[in-house]
């Protein structure tokens, strides 16, 4: 079952029968996207389209989506339209801070629920949405165990191979992810550290290309936390279960470290601040994708209150498509900077 | 840093204008402007708490606790429309505000950094029609160092999801009260209601009198009608929308000989182009061209109830076309296709403008369906310096000549 955005809550997915498959697009200049959603609109949005028009997105049973942002809207719209999957189904989540939003997200979740049994004509059982919290939050547990072996100012693991990983998962059991992710804690915990490089903290837009962290590492930098949501911030999630399992998990989404969409920027500075002094970052690059509205309406005030906290930030808005001299000058010139 | 007395000039003179021309000619475009102009005095009255808004948010509610509220989107028309935007863009684009994002916001972004905007008393921001207008509310809220009220319009229309509103409401009303110390007064919300469905009644009648072949109506004398969300629930709304229904009904009864030739009967999609350009004025003269309804100016809701005020404008809100899923927007625009008889339908696909461009595509199939063919101008409808005059009009001739044919 594919999704998108990382308030899709994959228990729910997971406990109705199906493995949750994130969809990601692609990298490379669209095709066909043009003609069935804007051009201005951002790359994941148009490669999203581009493949599934193209049928690459045709083993999946169908699509969840959210309502996290206008072109997410959209795309659910053209998707349904131009080419219909057998399952779609749109999660409307509140941003801010209401104190309602959580009965509502539940009843979101419920309706999710009915839709799914209908559709699986199968009944999620209590039980059946219990095992597949467990399983998701011993996946979350596993990467922030991994993740912390990039704590130490001598990193154990790069940013390239904890994309990697994060990618993984997206497209794996997680049965099978948790497996190899213990043993690959183990083995990194014997790893020689990673040649000292000025450490960073990633935030932003969605980064789905696995080359975009690989670039800014090659200009002389580690990333050591992707606060990103399809990174490190993706596993940032705690479920307290109690006797209202849907309750929980509307509590837990809700709760979790805020995209730009949320509306809620002193949570997001104030996430990056606490991060950069647990990592000990040296400075934060901020990506925006072109046309992400959410993230670039942040980019100014951001800059201003991360500067107050002596952060030092590099902001970069690109089409996520790789490296581009322009940009590596412009990141070796960062790299230097913090390292003075 | 400008102050924000230029705005009280602006209106100041503006309603003096017109209040002459009213007393010589009152025609209801007059008296709308007029009373537009009205209600930017009196975010400069005492008598008035000033609010900052996205354009959906319940003006009955605002005006029946002395708010005197405006839109972004507002804000950003009228800076277009008087050549002032260009300013307000670059010191938002100096200030890191990327020039991809919705011009309506970053002018007044640009406007509020420069003083332009008196200090809000309450921001109130709508999760529909779109993520840009809150964030531009959010920015400007921190520059006053004021909360921003965050209104999550449910995209179902269900039971639930109505209540799910009506308690937003309630939350919206004590977050009001917080901030500016005014009560809300249940008559006068109860007499906006009353006034609502007197101007449902008379636009009803004005949409009928305009589905009239040929049309008694201009392409310019409802642009920008969604402004009337300013009036809401008020008298001189009522008045407003009833000249409009008398002047129309004079045309057709009188002067139908004077009206322009119609060679084509024109839909035009979401928001009018802002800035002056007179295109609409050629394609009415030169080639009998007009648009003879707005997807905005529709009336989509069903008559309200007195006795329930929060719950008949969360169902008011929540029905709205540009709420929920692009099928249920589609399937008023096929609608309007056929009651107004429409040759073409003109989409400005407004550069930025996130929430609706992405939907070109889905209009102009289904629209196409039933024989009305569809133009994206694909234009900026705020931001001038990009604009070409020239292209615009080779396109929209080239369209014409294509109608012709058909």
């Amino acid at each position: 079952m594919g999704w998108l955005c990382s308030y899709t809550p994959l228990e729910l997915i997971h406990a109705s029968g199906f493995l949750p498959y994130r969809i990601v697009g692609h990298s490379y200049p669209v095709k066909n996207a043009d003609s069935y959603i804007h051009p201005n609109y951002c790359q994941f949005v148009k490669s999203s389209i581009d493949i599934a028009i193209e049928g690459g997105y045709d083993f999946l049973e169908g699509l969840v989506f959210v309502n996290s942002c206008d072109a997410m809207r959209r795309l659910y719209d053209v998707w349904k339209k131009f080419h219909p999957p057998k399952f779609h189904y749109m999660i409307d989540i509140p941003m801010g801070d209401s104190s309602l939003g959580i009965k509502y997200l539940k009843n979101e979740f419920i309706k999710l629920k009915k839709a799914l049994e209908n559709h699986t004509n199968k009944e999620i059982l209590k039980s059946d949405l219990e095992r597949s919290i467990d399983l998701f939050t011993e996946s979350r547990t596993l990467y922030r165990e991994l993740n912390s072996l990039r704590l130490k100012n001598s990193t154990l693991v790069s940013g390239e191979e904890m994309m990697e990983l994060t990618t993984d998962f997206f497209e794996s059991s997680p049965t099978n992810w948790n497996k190899k992710i213990k043993v690959l804690i183990e083995e990194k915990k014997l790893n020689k550290p990673i040649t000292d490089k000025p450490r960073i903290l990633l935030s932003g837009s969605p980064i789905h290309d696995i080359e975009f962290i690989k670039f800014i590492e090659t200009c002389g930098m580690n990333v050591v936390y992707e606060d990103v949501c399809t990174g490190s911030k993706f596993f940032d999630l705690n479920i307290v279960k109690s006797d209202d399992l849907l309750n929980s998990l509307s509590r837990a989404y809700l709760d979790r470290s805020p995209c730009a969409r949320m509306m809620k920027i002193e949570e997001r500075v104030k996430n990056i601040n606490e991060i950069s002094e647990k990592f000990n970052i040296d400075g934060v690059i901020h990506h925006s994708l072109k046309f992400c509205d959410t993230y670039l309406y942040d980019v100014p005030v951001l800059k201003e209150m991360l500067n107050k906290k002596n952060i030092k930030v590099l902001f970069i808005e690109s089409d996520g498509l790789g490296s581009t001299n322009q940009l590596k000058t412009r990141l070796e010139a960062f790299s230097e900077m913090i390292k003075n | 840093m400008v102050e924000s007395n230029m705005l009280e000039l602006y209106f100041t003179q503006m309603v003096s204008a017109l209040k002459k021309k009213i007393d010589k000619n009152p025609t209801a475009r007059r008296k709308f402007i007029y009373e537009i102009g009205r209600i930017g005095s009196r975010i400069f009255d005492d008598n008035w708490s000033i609010g900052w808004t996205t354009v959906f948010v319940p003006y009955e509610i605002l005006n029946s606790m002395n708010v005197s509220g405006m839109f972004v989107e507002f804000f950003g028309a009228m800076l277009s429309s008087t050549g002032l935007s260009p300013k307000y863009f670059e010191i938002s684009e100096s200030k890191g505000y990327s020039t991809d994002s919705c011009s309506y916001h970053r002018t007044m972004i640009g406007g509020a950094l420069d003083g332009l905007l008196p200090k809000p008393d309450v921001l109130i921001g709508a999760s529909i029609p779109c993520n840009g207008g809150v964030k531009a509310l959010k920015r400007i809220g921190e520059l006053f160092e004021k909360e921003v009220f965050i209104l999550n319009i449910p995209i179902e229309v269900t039971s639930d999801s109505i209540d799910y509103l009506v308690e937003q409401y309630k939350q919206m009303i004590d977050y009001i009260e917080r901030e500016t110390g005014r009560k809300l007064d249940n008559t006068k919300l109860k007499q906006t209601i009353r006034f609502n469905n007197q101007v449902r009644e008379y636009m009803l009648e004005l949409e009928d009198l305009c589905k009239h072949v040929p049309s008694p109506i201009n392409s310019n004398d409802l642009k920008n009608f969604i402004m009337i969300v300013l009036l809401q629930g008020t008298k001189e709304g009522v008045d407003v929308v009833k000249t409009y229904r008398d002047e129309f009904k004079h045309r057709i009864e009188n002067e139908l000989d004077k009206l322009p030739d119609e060679k084509h009967r024109l839909l035009w999609i979401q928001n009018r182009i802002q800035f002056k350009t007179n295109i609409l004025d050629i394609l009415e003269k030169q080639h009998g061209a007009k648009i003879v309804i707005d997807e905005l100016n529709h009336i989509w809701w069903e008559p309200m109830d007195e006795n329930d005020p929060l719950r008949s404008l969360a169902k008011r809100m929540i029905t709205h076309p540009l709420v929920g899923p692009a099928e249920r927007r589609i399937k008023i625009l096929m609608q309007l296709a056929k009651d107004y008889k429409i040759d073409g339908a003109i989409n400005p696909a407004h550069l930025g403008c996130r929430q609706s461009s992405g939907a070109r595509a889905l209009m102009k199939d289904s629209l196409q369906k039933i024989g009305v063919s569809l133009i994206d101008l694909e234009v900026d409808c705020v931001d001038e310096r990009n604009y070409s005059q020239g292209q615009i009009m080779t396109r929209l001739e080239a369209y014409l000549e294509m109608l012709d044919r058909k």
